[in-house]
């Protein structure tokens, strides 16, 4: 078995959905965002974004805390120190096999 | 959404995110006004006078007094974000959602090589006098000339990494300016003065600019 179909086998199939990719992309890049933030970034509707959001948090890859600003709810989501290091590790992997597919 | 470039995109954009408004610009001009202005004051005669009258006249309580000057661009910082935070959840941010940036814009060499530049900048200041090629007060216009090449240089990196433009003619434009208070004449407080209002005025104004433009974004979207 070729490095580069080990590399695709190994892939982590949690993040590799372009949906909770975009998820972590954004998270990786921040402290922490909020919902309407990562609805306005990734496009998702509000269904679709919290359903990915659930699946990366039992993952624990993110954290989410759910509060109120005054009337409205307000919910916080953050990458936790797995969730960064599965993001690098799958960054790092994928970035590799698009270069190898180039050439 | 998956291909290298937008997953890319994506991350600069939310990176990029806290100072695409121009108020940390603001905010960090303010810090450079109050703690310039309160290092001039310190050093005033009149200042130090008025302080001699206090403790004279109160007791040694009062010295607390010129103590008090120094927390001035601290809790000018901490008003300035908490107003940061006001206008951007009210308005700024309102539709766009809140973002809290990474502690870690720059990598932490570029933290250290700035560093690096002060410290270096100091020790060719202290070696220029022991030579005998300047004179006592070179070595303290040298600790805000370095310290002026050095928020310039984090400013560069900070504006390569970040793909922002602006922060990399500020750092070049700052770091320059930062140079010619070595050759004027000037005290240890003027410098002081001097230094912090032209850092202020740059950034005020690159604050103000971008934050008119984010205005004029956001009526335009609506």
């Amino acid at each position: 078995m070729s490095d580069d179909v080990r590399n695709l086998i190994n892939i982590d199939r949690l993040i590799h959905e372009p949906s909770r990719l975009a998820i972590m992309a954004v998270l990786s890049a921040c402290e922490n965002a909020d919902f309407t933030y990562l609805l306005n970034a990734t496009g998702l509707t509000k269904g679709n974004l919290s359903a990915h959001l659930s699946k990366l948090e039992d993952a624990g890859y993110v954290k989410i805390v759910k509060r109120f600003k005054g009337k409205y709810p307000n919910t916080l989501c953050s990458c936790t120190a797995s969730g960064r290091r599965a993001f690098d590790a799958y960054w790092k992997q994928y970035s590799a096999l698009a270069e190898r597919l180039k050439q | 959404m998956t291909s290298p470039s937008d997953v890319k995109q994506l991350i600069q954009d939310t990176r990029r995110y806290e100072f695409a408004d121009g108020l940390r610009d603001l905010q960090l001009a303010i810090f450079f006004v109050t703690s310039g202005a309160a290092a001039w004051l310190v050093f005033q005669p009149f200042w130090i006078t008025l302080i001699g009258d206090l403790v004279e006249r109160y007791g040694r309580g009062a010295a607390w007094l010129g103590i008090l000057v120094l927390f001035i661009a601290p809790l000018a910082v901490i008003g300035m974000l908490g107003l940061m935070n006001f206008v951007r959840k009210r308005w700024l941010w309102r539709e766009s959602g809140m973002v809290k940036a990474s502690r870690w814009v720059v990598p932490r060499r570029v933290t250290v090589l700035s560093f690096v530049i002060i410290v270096a900048g100091l020790a060719f200041a202290v070696l220029a006098r022991r030579q005998g090629w300047v004179e006592d007060s070179f070595i303290l216009r040298m600790l805000w000339v370095a310290t002026g090449w050095s928020f310039g240089y984090t400013l560069i990196a900070m504006g390569r990494e970040l793909d922002l433009p602006r922060y990399i003619w500020l750092g070049v434009i700052g770091g320059a300016l930062s140079t010619i208070l070595l050759f004027l004449d000037l005290t240890f407080a003027q410098v002081a003065l001097v230094f912090s209002l032209t850092w202020g005025l740059l950034l005020s104004a690159s604050g103000i600019f971008t934050l008119r433009r984010a205005i004029a974004a956001q009526d335009a979207g609506e």
